[in-house]
């Protein structure tokens, strides 16, 4: 088998001449509905989310100018949904360019219209982490933590102690600090009090 | 602890601002020397003048009493030297959470010398006005150039231009109940208040009889209402009444976007000079946060400008030998355009709305095998263009048609502030290109090109303009092409300055494109105003119509390349405010069924 192209080969060879076929007579007209049409590789047409990829950290919706990418959270179930509305779509590829794990894909698509405007919704729903210590869900996704963990270097962080804190809320992040800082300033915990406390959580999370 | 006032009393600080002039305590001095005029104007106003700063390269502003308003612009509109200056447009800006007042700002582009965009400069005249009473002594009664914008800041402020010959509601449909300023700050932009339609045309005169021409204009389809009064085949007086797409994007700019947001939204205000938009919005900003974009940026914007350029003068040359009924000539001259839509299709992803730009440079680089097919693609439009206006040039149906129709005479031109090839098909020395320093953004500097000026007024002249305008445009894609220099395609931003302004402009293909930016706190856009080139050109039409017969109306109306939807500054995002944005669908739904018959 040959080698397959490069990209920036595929998209040098690719020539409108050939695909479309104009013929003399009509030298930049197609009967276009009626055939099919392709666009050329750099066309940007609408995105489309990869749910494989995706972890919700909603990059995206930042970036989105016509909030054509929402996102909500539903605390009770444990959800973060991210909603794709392609109606709302201007096309700009932003999101591709801000997407961390290149979840957002590029497509070449253009052809959208329906006559059922539920096609034009995309939806990703990720679960949310929960937190152990005050039964609550945290404001981000399990797969954030994933990444999050993956990413930071090893070396610089102490990964028992973000191992220990990385699913907790913030409140819970906070009155941790409160009661370290507490005991560091006038003793008024004893030290082993908490080391053992640490220990108990520690136990009850594996 | 060594607090900041320790270390203030310590170090002296560099202060960033009075360095670039824009602190009041800026040496004013050494300001007015900066550039000729400066000085003069100084001595003639001084004792109205409250504040001198410098807003950035330039970019120099007046904050003067608002009781020698009209003589303070007339002083520089018919500035004896300086003679193409003209009064670009204004600004009104509701600045009462900052300081308790309004201002009101007119601009002058001011020409010391043609197409020199080091000596040139732009003067904003700053007016504060006291909160409750936001009147000015109106400068559209000597100076038709600020007709149609005190009647807007009126509408959309509650400013009292006072002495207005025509203060009619211009902006605001029928059905907006009057008291009701979109503009001001203590609005919100979802707001949407309707009353009983009241509409305002003028009488028509004795002796003439009405013929009404739109809502949606004959050629460019666009809505836009004349109402014509003719006595006999002869029209002897126009009135105008326009902005039914207008849907505040200005507002909405200013109230949800962050600055590379409102970008893409400034690139969707218009279908055809998109790119001019975004450039400019872009450039304003730039120079706001104070940074040098790459090289490659910067030519790479240049060229998109250039290639902007080229296809919409084949649409237009088209679209007018639609309208003098030459229909060949116009299936010619889009087939010649339409691989210039190929071409930018496969530079930047898309025919129309490039979104190639971004605050600090562009997008997608621009790869050898694409500079190839630019090259190509050049040559094919100058055979084919030379080819169409051999034939075109010499057809009766179109000559007759266009020769001595519609004449807009040099001081017409000048009084209303005409811009574009309009205004050099009537003599007027101008081109935003050359004129004012577009080098941080755009490359125009570094490359070679001629403006074509035309002496005779009439639709025929602004033929040739933009036609010879085409042939400059692949002139300068050539070289740009040849002159690609290497390197990165965008720098990053820092935090922008808080409650600064700017001013970003291209030359677009009807005229100079303005985008005023002010910034505000958190990188947010305070005050964002657009000015497309139609806003100059439009209040000119009536004059061109006068004495002309009716048929010759919609040729003369489009003569001008109108351009509606970026006059009225349509597209309007209509989305919740708010730092985490939630909207369910059922929530859309019953919004959009709520403003349906609003917008």
């Amino acid at each position: 088998m040959a080698e397959a192209p490069s990209h920036s080969e595929k998209l040098k060879s690719w020539d409108r001449m050939k695909v479309e076929g104009f013929s003399k007579k009509a030298p930049v007209t197609t009967p276009y509905p009626f055939t099919d049409i392709e666009k050329p590789p750099e066309f940007r047409g609408i995105p489309h989310i990869n749910p494989e990829k995706c972890i919700g950290c909603g990059a995206c919706v930042q970036a989105c100018p016509p909030d054509a990418l929402i996102m909500e959270w539903d605390k009770e179930h444990g959800v973060k949904r991210l909603t794709y509305n392609a109606a709302r779509c201007i096309r700009c590829a932003r999101c591709i360019e801000v997407c961390p794990t290149g979840a957002m894909e590029p497509t070449t698509r253009f052809e959208i219209a329906t006559d059922n405007k539920e096609d034009l919704v995309e939806v990703v729903e990720h679960k949310l982490a929960y937190c152990e210590e005050c039964g609550e869900y945290l404001d981000f996704t399990e797969r954030q933590i994933e990444y999050v963990r993956n990413i930071l270097p090893k070396e610089i962080f102490d990964a028992y102690a973000l191992e220990d804190r990385i699913k907790l809320t913030q409140e819970e992040k906070m009155r941790r600090t409160v009661v370290k800082l507490r005991e560091l300033e006038s003793n008024v915990y004893p030290a082993f009090m908490l080391v053992e406390k640490g220990k108990e959580k520690k136990g009850g999370e594996e | 602890m060594v607090g900041t006032k320790d270390l203030e009393a310590h170090f002296e600080f560099e202060c960033k601002a009075c360095e670039d002039g824009r602190c009041s305590k800026a040496d004013v001095e050494s300001i007015l020397a900066e550039r000729k005029g400066l000085k003069d104007f100084y001595e003639a106003f001084k004792e109205h003048i409250r504040e001198c700063k410098r807003m950035t390269y330039g970019q120099y502003m007046f904050v003067i009493d608002r009781e020698v308003l009209p003589e303070a612009v007339l002083w520089w509109h018919n500035h004896p030297k300086f003679k193409e200056t003209h009064m670009s447009t204004a600004v009104g800006t509701d600045e009462r959470p900052l300081n308790g007042h309004f201002a009101y700002m007119p601009f002058l582009n001011v020409q010391v010398e043609p197409f020199k965009m080091d000596e040139n400069y732009w003067v904003f005249l700053k007016v504060y006005t006291p909160a409750d009473d936001p009147s000015f002594p109106s400068v559209a009664a000597k100076l038709p150039a600020a007709l149609w914008i005190e009647r807007e800041v009126k509408d959309l402020l509650g400013f009292k231009p006072v002495g207005h010959p025509d203060p009619r509601r211009l902006i605001l449909p029928e059905d907006f109940p009057d008291g009701v300023y979109p503009l001001r700050k203590d609005m919100d932009y979802r707001h949407s208040p309707i009353t009983e339609p009241r509409t305002e045309y003028r009488e028509t005169p004795e002796g003439t009889t009405l013929v009404p021409m739109g809502p949606v204009h004959a050629g460019v389809e666009e809505p836009a209402h004349f109402r014509l009064f003719v006595k006999g085949e002869k029209i002897v007086d126009v009135d105008y009444r326009g902005f039914y797409s207008h849907r505040g994007i200005e507002k909405t700019g200013e109230g949800r976007l962050t600055y590379n947001q409102v970008l893409f939204l400034a690139e969707r205000i218009c279908g055809i000079c998109g790119y001019q938009h975004s450039v400019s919005y872009a450039m304003a900003v730039e120079r706001l946060a104070d940074v040098e974009i790459p090289d490659r940026a910067r030519y790479i914007r240049t060229l998109l400008l250039e290639l902007e350029r080229i296809h919409n003068h084949l649409l237009w040359v088209g679209i007018a030998a639609h309208l003098v009924g030459y229909d060949t000539g116009f299936m010619h001259a889009w087939r010649i355009r339409e691989p210039v839509m190929w071409l930018v299709e496969r530079l930047t992803g898309n025919r129309k709305q490039y979104g190639m730009n971004i605050v600090g440079g562009v997008r997608r680089d621009l790869l050898d095998y694409r500079k190839e097919e630019v090259l190509k693609v050049v040559k094919e439009i100058r055979e084919g263009t030379k080819k169409f206006l051999d034939i075109a040039l010499n057809t009766n149906t179109f000559i007759k048609r266009a020769e001595g129709v519609g004449i807009l005479p040099y001081k017409v031109a000048k009084a209303y502030s005409v811009l574009g090839p309009t205004a050099r098909a009537s003599g007027r020395k101008i081109d935003a290109r050359l004129d004012q320093a577009t080098k941080t953004a755009m490359a125009y500097h570094e490359v070679d090109f001629k403006v074509p000026v035309y002496k005779e007024g009439d639709v025929l002249a602004r033929v040739l303009v933009r036609m010879d305008e085409l042939f400059e445009s692949l002139w300068i894609v050539e070289q740009l092409i040849d002159q690609m220099p290497d390197g990165d395609i965008f720098t990053p931003i820092g935090n922008l300055p808080e409650y600064q302004e700017a001013l970003g402009f291209t030359e677009a293909h009807r005229g100079e494109v303005v985008h005023y930016v002010m910034t505000g706190e958190k990188n947010k856009v305070y005050r964002w105003k657009v000015r497309a080139p139609t806003y100059n050109n439009l209040p000119a039409v009536p004059e061109m119509l006068k004495g002309y017969h009716v048929a010759d109306a919609p040729i003369i109306i489009a003569s001008i390349d109108p351009c509606y939807s970026c006059t009225e500054r349509v597209q309007f995002v209509d989305v919740e405010t708010g730092k985490v944005k939630v909207l369910t669908e059922a929530e859309f739904n019953e919004l959009s069924i709520k403003y349906k018959g609003v917008f």
